[in-house]
């Protein structure tokens, strides 16, 4: 019995680097992050000065009695870290988690929208 | 169906299973195999078909059960913008797989959470192991 809990423990979650979308729009930045099997419990996002750190765990335990024929995904460790630049305003940083896809909102400093120069005819 | 992609195509010989059964410890990242992935399993009375398909609303989803086939069919859309990075997927894609035991259509479930779809498929009653009872005479 115990050497069973031993076998658990040991046997790690593979690390996985989540697909990832990066875009911009008008507003700011959007990431989007595919991470399957992640409650919203599970996830963890650090922002440590320029470091955003994503990661995730989903595991997928096997009910008493169940056995799995053919498998092409398993739970894993998800990671992946961004490094923002100094046009996004951090305290307005917004992350949603739907659907095993984590949103997060980058929008930019109000100063650094961008500004049309008018240009005066002398 | 014309295209079989059902995960059992192509892999039915021995030498194949034998392939497969050498790399299970893969990282799932660098296997090539066709999207959305899935898992089957089953018990004694019902199969379980699992698939990660994450940004996915069930309402989006196009679940057919045929005879002997379970059909998933889908879209993931694009996000309009400008793209600095694109990995995940998007387009149409379709699974199918063969289902050799006898279901109970008017039961078969299917529930999404956290981006994985489960669909249970009950067995129905004429595919389960019968006991027949010897009487003494």
């Amino acid at each position: 019995m115990t050497d069973n809990a031993v076998k658990t423990e040991e046997r790690r979650l593979p690390r996985v680097k989540p697909a990832t979308d990066i875009i911009e729009k008008d507003d700011g930045f959007y990431i989007f992050v595919d991470m399957p099997g992640v409650s919203k419990e599970a996830l963890v996002i650090d922002l440590n000065e320029d470091e955003l750190k994503v990661s995730g765990k989903a595991e997928y335990p096997l009910p008493e009695g169940r056995k799995l024929g053919h498998v092409e995904f398993g739970g894993g460790e998800y990671f992946r870290s961004f490094t923002i630049s100094h046009i996004v305003d951090k305290d307005r940083i917004k992350a949603t988690l739907k659907d095993g896809v984590l949103e997060l909102y980058l929008p930019r400093h109000e100063m650094v929208q961008p500004r049309k120069i008018e240009i005066q005819a002398g | 169906m014309v295209i079989d992609l059902s995960p059992f195509y192509g892999s039915s010989t021995p030498m194949d299973r034998l392939f497969e059964s050498l790399w299970p410890s893969m990282a799932i990242s660098q296997r090539s195999m066709a999207y959305p992935p899935l898992n089957i399993g089953e018990d004694d009375d019902k199969i379980y078909v699992s698939c990660e398909i994450p940004g996915m609303d069930i309402a989006d989803l196009d679940l057919t059960l045929t005879d002997s086939s379970l059909v998933i069919k889908g879209e993931r859309k694009a996000v309009k913008g400008k793209y600095y990075r694109q990995e995940r997927p998007t387009g149409f894609f379709q699974r199918v797989v063969n289902i050799q035991a006898a279901v109970a259509r008017d039961r078969v479930s299917a529930t999404m959470r956290d981006g994985v779809l489960d669909v249970v498929l009950p067995k129905s009653d004429e595919s389960k192991p019968k006991k027949i009872s010897i009487e003494a005479v």
